[in-house]
């Protein structure tokens, strides 16, 4: 419709687009319900004339957001379907879909399906037959089907692993097309050109001859591919392929062998790039387990890079024929070759003992590449599995030295004249040599040659016609450095010098961890073609272990896989699909794609055809989005109508500072508001300190924690019309939250069943009555208390602080005794009644003086305050008082004065926290006085 | 029956509330108690002892006498008999009878949403303090039809008492009945009803020559009519109903009329040598408090010349 994708069902129905100005003009004349307000002087309103009654029209904008809601249901009632579904024209002739189903297909498998499915169902409704030709089965035979049989062949269609050859297809195609005759043909491609494509073109335009045919690509993103995966000396890379400038970046997951990811790499094209790079920065040991490379979000076999052993770092053994390890590592040839050869590869030392036993150690492991430093005389039936090994691809090199020189063996690239060459010595007119040149076809070609690496001794090879060949290095004298030579598919090389400092200082030079890289780089297990494959014979096959699917998951070999040489280096086939091959302990990697391999577009423009993308989106059905919005609609009409019906004008006047208040407060919520906590915390610091302040703790219950509030009111109340002491507005607290430090003392009233403080509230209250804090306990049930001795101690709330007090450090407790500070702070009281004057005041116990003298002292005091102090009275609950200033609650006995004796009682515990044991010690005060006087 | 209902609890409430906020009205006007001590010492003789020396009859008291006052006063009968000086105290016999009628009709009930307190809580605080004044200086209060007069300290749990089991009808003007002529009528009502029906109430109130005061309890919205749009204007005693298609417009004929309204009564009250004024629930509770002991103060001085008015319609 109109170039949307968008249809209806009922397009009759939209003809009651016409009945909206009716709509519109019955809109406009209806008054809006009036407000119903009780006004008591309303019978004053009946004596005023009635003035006259303009129907108060509805504002344009309203009516104009009914008609669209109107318009709206309209609109569903029509049954809108947004992308219907689009199908060839119709021709009587059968329809045949060739399928792309490579691996390059598998990215939007699903979309490609779909688009076949509508292609089926339209035929289908044309009763047209329908043949079904996937492009990577040249040999399946071409048949026409009706179209349920067409859409059971389509549903077992899954994309191939392998990169397909539409080539092959075109002999089926042909033959098929030849004996149909008339025939409609629709291409669902992938778009992507994987060698041979133009080929395909041609051939299919001159198949098909005058028959429509109709290409599906586009719609969809570029396939990625994984290709060229290396691990390189620092970092694993890989290359991503991409046709066109569909996907920019993207991510490549590394995983292990059981799957679990261990890297991941970014990736991003340049605008025109076709390929670009992804790195891992890895430590090599996690490189090495690197079993699998895929991008992310990219389902197909071309997206996953499967590597084998020959992506592994290499193993080298390290043999020494000196014996100075140990005594003096430093000056070991094993410990400049460890070094220099850590960095790109794993070195494995002999262990203790002959270096034959470590050459045999090393060859029963099947190490691609052996060091011998300085190794003299090697046994005969040792150097024949040597040269064996070689010949399989094993890589030796040797160094010279002291031994070497001395000995003969057939196991040197060149050979050797007996004995050492002493440079710059005092029996020599030489000077120590300096290195000269690599040579251009061997493997240090491009090396820089450095300028303060010199040679002192040497072993010199006997001039012959394969010297210069065979030299990989040599000296400004000409005189070979380094010579290498290969046999069979391994490679024997010679260093002239030792591994060590004492011929030349070669091995401290950075060349030399660079001419050990590229020596590395020639052992077996290289990705790259043409090296050998070390430890493995060259007819030995070896059998699928786990096979990729198109969609590049792994599983188990179907039954078209064959087995394939151990040495297969190409991309995979139809026959040997990717997967790893071999044994489960060392397979062998196949790749889609091999590592030079690039993919392209697709030019069909040669081809006459109708062009068709694929539609991402299904079929939707509007009606649901167009009936919410309506709904929608009417609901803000409500809102507007509740908002108008009270006047724009009152709303203006009336609301409209809150509601600037409430939009600022919304838009200062979004903004951030970096460190509100530690502002939060300053301010209760600051609260706390400036005055002094009753603390009670917050419990979470209402009905207590309010009774409490104007409890410690009252008392705050008190202290400041009889005391001395005119605190702030007490504080509520959470113990686990709040610090404590700041209050002298903190009433905690006790809810029975209340869940116990975490144990970072017990920690900073017993850290709070270590220092010096009190803490009153106030378990409010005094008259709840059963009778009996014990009856205190069995009520819910004493059982619940119990339960407090059981993980804090309580002293041992006592009731306040006669003579007790207690008492006598601030008024002398005999006990310490709240709303209740049953219960008993605990206090810790005081130190029992046997001293005669003090037994007898009025008042008594500990050396400090008591930290706990346990009431059952409620006390919060005979100081509460109400904002107006009555009383709250009722106490047990005589109103006033219980109440005055409960007031008293805070006074004197308040005092008691502030002052401690200074009125103890006022009773010497006569005795001091006394003796001043004299 | 549910509207009835819903009016019982906001009356209950208010009673609640009320007698609270009453009490620290009255506790904080202790001036209001001295002065209407000394306003009843200064005129009323009548027959209730009320159980303080004062000009009365029976003996209630020696008391030592003090420097300066007059020697007649010393009883040198009683000082004869030991060193000191003695002065003879009669127990103070005044007799005043307040009837307080507070509004409790659906309509008081009205509280716009700027109102802090609706006109019903308002007059039940004005009239449960005003009682607790009038009985802690010694006057007998009563609610005309609910409550016989009464001087027991416990006056506003009395009063409160009786209203939570009253259950007839709330009427907005006091029942027809005579008052004593000595008796004092405080009527705090909103006064809505029709000026024929406040005139036959005044009548009859006024019949035995009482005088008493008439205080119309409104709210601001009912001064100042802050409507606008189209509004359908209810009234709670089920008077009527009627729509304003914009009620902005009504605001300036609804203040004449409210005026005119008020002039009327004023005339009534004038006749009749009694005290009329408004007030406004978004004024202080004590401010009609304190105008109310004035009145009676003037009223019981004989003193009164002119309509002292207070509040902000004054």
């Amino acid at each position: 419709m109109m170039g949307l994708p968008l249809a209806f069902t009922e397009p009759l129905l939209l003809i009651g687009l016409v009945s909206l100005p009716v709509l519109w003009w019955l809109l406009r004349v209806m008054p809006p319900r009036p407000r119903r307000i009780e006004f008591p002087p309303t019978r004053l309103l009946f004596d005023i004339a009635p003035r006259e009654e303009t129907p108060s029209r509805t504002p344009w904008w309203l009516t104009a957001l009914r008609l669209l809601a109107a318009a709206l249901v309209i609109f569903a009632a029509a049954g809108p379907i947004w992308n219907p579904q689009t199908g060839l024209a119709g021709s009587k002739a059968p329809l045949m879909i060739m399928f792309d189903d490579g691996w390059s297909a598998a990215s939007h498998w699903d979309v490609r399906i779909r688009a076949a499915d509508e292609l089926i169902a339209n035929a289908d409704n044309d009763r047209r037959a329908i043949a079904l030709v996937p492009l990577s089965e040249p040999n399946r035979d071409i048949t026409l089907m009706p179209a349920g049989a067409a859409r059971v062949a389509l549903r077992q269609l899954a994309p191939k692993p392998y990169s397909i050859d539409r080539v092959d297809t075109l002999a089926a195609v042909d033959r098929f097309l030849k004996a149909t005759g008339d025939c409609e043909i629709a291409w669902l491609s992938d778009g992507v050109d994987t060698g041979r494509g133009e080929e395909f073109v041609a051939g299919l335009g001159k198949t098909i001859g005058e028959r429509s045919l109709t290409i599906f690509e586009g719609g969809t993103s570029s396939p990625l591919a994984l290709v060229a995966a290396e691990n390189a000396a620092a970092r694993m890379t890989v290359k991503v392929l991409r046709t066109d400038s569909g996907i920019a970046v993207g991510t490549v997951r590394a995983l292990d062998q059981k799957a679990s990811p261990i890297g991941e790499a970014r990736f991003s094209f340049g605008p025109q790039d076709k390929e670009t790079d992804a790195a891992f920065d890895l430590p090599v040991e996690l490189r090495n387990d690197i079993n699998r490379l895929e991008i992310s979000g990219e389902r197909s076999a071309g997206a996953v890079q499967l590597l084998d052993k020959r992506w592994r770092r290499r193993a080298i053994g390290i043999v020494s024929g000196s014996t100075s390890e140990t005594a003096q590592p430093l000056l070991a040839p094993t410990f400049y070759l460890t070094r220099a050869l850590a960095p790109f590869a794993d070195v494995r030392l002999a262990d203790k003992g002959s270096p034959q036993q470590g050459i045999t150690q090393f060859l029963d492991q099947k190490l691609p590449m052996i060091i011998l430093a300085d190794v003299g005389t090697i046994a005969p039936e040792l150097r024949e599995r040597i040269n064996a090994w070689i010949d399989q691809g094993g890589v030796l090199v040797r160094f010279a030295g002291p031994r070497l020189a001395q000995a003969e063996d057939d196991l040197v690239p060149v050979k050797l004249r007996k004995g050492g060459r002493t440079l710059g010595g005092s029996l020599t007119w030489e000077k120590p040599q300096h290195l000269a040149t690599f040579a251009a076809d061997g493997p240090f070609a491009g090396v820089a040659v450095p300028k303060d690496v010199t040679v002192s001794r040497q072993v010199l090879a006997e001039p012959d016609a394969v010297l210069a060949t065979r030299s990989w290095a040599s000296l400004e004298d000409g005189t070979p450095l380094v010579t290498g030579e290969h046999r069979g598919k391994g490679l024997v090389s010679l260093f002239h010098v030792s591994a060590d400092m004492r011929w030349s200082d070669l091995p401290m030079s950075g060349t030399f961890v660079e001419m050990l890289r590229r020596v590395v780089d020639m052992s077996g297990y290289t990705s790259k073609p043409g090296a050998g494959i070390a430890g493995e014979a060259t007819t030995e096959t070896v059998a699928p272990l786990h096979i990729l699917d198109g969609f590049g998951a792994f599983g188990p070999p179907p039954a078209t896989a064959k087995p394939l040489p151990a040495d297969y280096r190409d991309r995979a086939t139809s026959d040997h699909p990717p997967g790893f091959y071999g044994p489960a302990e060392g397979p062998l990697a196949v790749n889609t794609l091999a590592s030079a391999d690039r993919i392209a577009a697709l030019n069909t423009a040669s081809l006459r055809a109708r062009h068709a993308t694929y539609t991402n989106a299904e079929p939707r059905d509007l009606r649901g989005w167009l009936l919410s919005t309506a709904l929608a609609l009417f609901l803000i009409d409500a809102l507007i109508v509740a908002v108008l019906g009270g006047g724009i004008a009152a709303l203006l006047r009336r609301r409209a500072a809150p509601a600037m208040i409430v939009l600022g407060l919304l838009l200062t919520s979004l903004a951030p508001t970096p460190s509100r906590a530690d502002g939060a915390t300053d301010d209760f610091a600051m609260k706390a300190t400036a005055q002094t302040r009753l603390a009670y703790v917050v419990t979470g219950n209402a009905d207590v924690d309010s009774i409490v509030k104007a409890g410690m009111n009252g008392l705050t109340l008190f202290l400041a019309q009889r005391t001395a002491l005119e605190a702030g507005d007490p504080v509520g607290i959470d113990p686990a939250r709040d610090e404590l430090a700041f209050f002298p003392l903190i009433y905690w009233p006790i809810v029975p069943g209340a869940r116990k403080p975490p144990q970072d509230a017990i920690n900073k209250i017993d850290a709070y009555m270590k220092q010096g804090g009190t803490v009153l306990f106030d378990t409010r049930d005094a008259i709840e208390a059963p009778p009996g001795a014990n009856g205190a101690a069995q009520t819910p709330a004493m059982q619940t602080l119990r339960e407090i007090l059981s993980s804090l450090d309580v002293p041992e407790l006592e009731p306040v005794p006669r003579e007790h500070v207690l008492t006598k702070t601030f008024y002398l009281l005999r006990d310490f009644p709240g709303r209740f004057v049953t219960g008993q005041t605990w206090v810790e116990t005081l130190p029992r003086d046997e001293d005669e003298d003090s037994a007898q002292r009025p008042a008594r005091g500990g050396d400090g305050v008591s930290p706990i102090i346990i009431t059952s009275n409620d006390l919060a609950g005979a100081w509460a008082v109400r904002p107006d200033g009555q009383a709250m609650l009722p106490v047990t006995g005589g109103d006033t004065r219980q109440r005055e004796f409960a007031y008293r009682a805070g006074a004197n515990i308040v005092m008691y926290t502030l002052t401690g044991n200074y009125k103890a010690d006022q009773v010497h005060a006569p005795a001091l006085i006394e003796r001043l006087g004299q | 029956m549910a509207a009835e209902n819903g009016h019982t609890a906001k009356e209950v409430l208010a009673i609640r509330r009320a007698d609270g906020e009453s009490r620290t009205l009255a506790a904080s006007l202790p001036r209001l108690v001295l002065e209407a001590r000394r306003i009843a010492a200064n005129v009323i003789h009548g027959l209730h002892g009320r159980r303080r020396a004062g000009s009365g009859e029976n003996f209630w008291q020696y008391r030592r006498f003090v420097s300066g006052e007059p020697s007649q006063n010393v009883d040198w009968r009683r000082s004869a008999r030991d060193d000191h000086l003695y002065v003879r105290e009669l127990e103070w016999e005044a007799s005043h009878t307040v009837w307080i009628w507070p509004d409790r009709s659906p309509s008081m009930a009205f509280a716009s949403k700027t109102a802090r307190e609706s006109k019903l809580e308002r007059t039940l605080i004005v009239a449960f303090a005003l009682a607790e004044l009038l009985v802690s200086g010694g006057e007998r209060v009563g609610i005309p039809g609910l409550m016989a007069p009464t001087a027991s300290r416990s006056v506003i749990d009395k009063m409160a008492q009786a209203m939570l089991h009253d259950d007839a009808d709330r009427l907005s003007l006091p029942p027809s009945f005579v008052p004593a002529a000595l008796a004092e009528t405080i009527v705090l009502s909103d006064f809505w009803s029709p000026i024929s029906e406040i005139r036959t109430t005044l009548a009859g109130l006024s019949g035995s020559g009482a005088h008493g005061t008439l205080v119309q309890v409104v709210d601001p919205a009912e001064e100042s009519f802050p409507y606008s749009g189209r509004v359908e204007f209810v009234e709670p005693e089920g008077f009527g109903v009627i729509t304003a298609g914009r009620a902005e417009s009504w605001a300036q004929d609804y203040t004449t009329r409210l005026a005119l309204h008020r002039d009327q009564i004023r005339a009534e009250t004038k006749k009749l040598d009694w005290l009329f004024t408004t007030h406004a629930t978004d004024r202080s509770a004590a401010e009609l408090l304190l105008f109310l002991h004035a009145g009676m103060q003037v009223s019981k001085s004989g003193a009164r010349t002119t309509t002292i008015k207070a509040g902000p319609a004054a």
